[in-house]
């Protein structure tokens, strides 16, 4: 007894430590997309709460003969928009794809300490983000949309929420916009609710969550993705949209700012290889295959130099 | 105040059939009264299981993902396990601190035990898995790049290192208790025989006083077991994390949760019976 405790806790040290040893020493590279290739793995982090962008995959086996580190998950473990485009891209780099799950704030916030190399996380091009963050080409398009209960008969288009509690993912692109902050580069965004009465949550699940409890019960909105509602719709909840899309938002992949070595040629590599996967058609496809609707063309059409990103 | 001393007659007036009789009945009241509260248990759950049957809760949808968030079961033990290790190394050398007469080293295990308890373990997780890399940052610059790139933990380290430095602080307590409720004789016992300090310590002392803080490390084991679900704020796929993210997929948040803390409970069951088997056999030398 004594024994196995005792070999159980050397073993777990020795793992913690190889685990750092083998961190602490990487290859000299000039700038991280040069990293990248010499490592052979891309990591991507992804947060798997979004379903049909990220989600877990129920009894999957990882890969056996992968470069991921252990701590990392291979393409197989997760599946949805987002994966495939990633994995796309690490193709097109010539390396494996691996994933990495942090909290959605944690990989908006940026510095990543060079944890991970990028986010393909349908992530809003904003001007705060920007500051910590650069963007790549969009790689699609995201309508935001109001949903209300599917018992209610007071509210017939968005205006009529004025004053109302407004469920949404705090620190997000929603919450920008109840507030009356949001401003998104190369899109015009008109304030079509008066005086929202804003309730956080974690995610937008969440929200949605206490919206199908009743009408006005916790709330009397949700604000999130036209995909995102659809998709609860669809599971059963007792949903409806309220009116068209308020504003469509463009969804990057982001690299963190502070990546050492140098992250801006990585930056301008990713750029280029989603401009050739919009140009074959490849994230047309993917597009329709989980949302059934073209997201992805006005995003090939997006004029990333215009964001002036690199000093 | 007189004194009777009365020696026992020759003929025996103890009367082994009663003896055996009342130990008989003993054991049929104690037999009814755990039946008894076994039945309340049994009860406890028939009720919450109808309570939650009311809620539209799916219980064919945990009978056919209960899998996915089982995995996360070794993760969840892996952690604990490895914690509970470093944090009973950390209590051990705090509770010396406190007791020793050194002032820096009294100074330094006063300081650990207060800050760390003093402070939410949550935030203790950020600080290490964010914090840290920015002070790696600042010392790769100065030129420790060695330094600076070790202090960027991944998200197990950050877990093991939050957890062993938050329990080491409350188990640096319960371990001085229980240096402290060794009788001073059994020390002087020691030293007389000609025992060192750190022989004293480790031959006499600790054997003793392990055996007296058991029920309190497996407290702490337990509690660890449920706040290791801290941890999966940074991505690690440990029960919580797969129940959360899992239950987000077919909006079953009801039902991965529950089973979640179902499998909670159960390890915790499982840990605490462990801990008394553990306890009864450090309390055979003191068994009349």
């Amino acid at each position: 007894m004594k024994k196995t405790i005792a070999i159980l806790t050397v073993l777990v040290m020795i793992s913690l430590f190889s685990t750092a040893c083998a961190q602490a020493t990487p290859k000299p590279a000039a700038d991280k997309l040069e990293e990248i290739l010499a490592r052979g793995t891309l990591v991507i982090s992804t947060d798997p709460a979004y379903p049909p962008q990220s989600e877990l995959v129920e009894n999957a086996a990882r890969a056996s003969d992968t470069k991921c580190a252990s701590d990392q998950h291979t393409p197989s473990e997760l599946s949805g928009f987002d994966i495939d485009v990633g994995i796309a891209i690490a193709e097109k780099l010539g390396v494996e794809a691996c994933f990495v799950t942090p909290e959605w704030t944690m990989i908006t916030g940026g510095s990543w300490a060079n944890r991970w190399d990028i986010s393909v996380g349908s992530m809003t091009i904003t001007p705060e983000r920007m500051e910590k963050l650069y963007f790549t080409q969009p790689y699609y398009t995201t309508p935001a949309a109001f949903f209300v209960s599917a018992d209610n008969t007071t509210f017939t288009q968005p205006g009529d929420l004025a004053g109302k509690k407004i469920g949404a993912c705090t620190g997000c692109t929603y919450d920008a916009y109840l507030a009356g902050t949001l401003s998104i580069p190369g899109e015009k965004i008109v304030q079509v609710v008066d005086n929202p009465q804003f309730m956080g949550y974690e995610t937008d699940i969440n929200a949605i969550q206490d919206l199908a409890l009743g009408d006005g019960l916790r709330l009397d909105a949700v604000m999130t993705a036209l995909p995102t509602g659809q998709g609860a719709i669809d599971d059963g909840l007792p949903l409806k949209q309220l009116g068209e899309a308020i504003y469509f938002e463009y969804l990057a992949v982001a690299i963190d700012k502070t990546h050492t070595p140098d992250p801006v040629p990585l930056v301008k590599k990713v750029t280029e290889v989603l401009k050739e996967l919009h140009a074959e058609g490849v994230l047309l496809e993917l597009s329709q295959k989980y949302y059934g609707l073209d997201l992805t063309t006005a995003a090939g059409a997006y004029d990333i130099d215009s964001l002036d990103q690199y000093p | 105040m007189s004194v009777e001393t009365q020696f026992p007659s020759d003929e025996p007036d103890i009367d082994p059939s009663m003896g055996e009789a009342l130990q008989a009945h003993k054991n049929k009241v104690r037999l009814i009264h755990t039946a008894k509260i076994a039945s309340v248990w049994i009860a406890l759950v028939l009720i919450l299981s109808i309570g939650l049957l009311q809620l539209r809760f799916d219980p064919g949808y945990v009978g056919e993902h209960y899998g996915f968030v089982m995995q996360g079961v070794l993760t969840t033990l892996g952690l604990s396990v490895a914690s509970i290790a470093i944090a009973t190394i950390l209590a051990l050398l705090g509770a010396l601190g406190r007791l020793s007469h050194n002032s820096i080293a009294q100074g330094l295990a006063g300081f650990y035990v207060s800050l760390v308890r003093g402070t939410p373990l949550l935030i203790q997780i950020y600080i290490i898995y964010l914090g840290l890399p920015q002070i790696g940052t600042q010392l790769q610059s100065l030129g420790f790049a060695h330094l600076g790139k070790t202090l960027t933990l991944t998200a197990i380290q950050s877990g093991i290192l939050a957890l062993s430095l938050n329990y080491g602080a409350y188990m640096t307590e319960i371990f001085r208790a229980g240096i402290q409720s060794i009788s001073h004789g059994q020390r002087e016992a020691a030293i007389s025989l000609g025992l060192t300090e750190w022989q004293t310590m480790r031959r006499v002392i600790l054997p003793q006083a392990i055996r007296i803080i058991i029920p309190d490390i497996g407290n702490q084991f337990i509690a660890m077991q449920k706040d290791s679900a801290l941890v999966s704020v940074m991505g690690v796929w440990e029960i919580t994390y797969r129940a959360n993210r899992f239950g987000r997929k077919d909006s079953k948040f009801m039902e991965m949760f529950i089973l979640a803390a179902a499998l909670y409970w159960i390890l915790t069951i499982v840990s605490s019976w462990i801990e008394e088997r553990l306890e009864k056999r450090l309390a055979h030398a003191y068994e009349r």
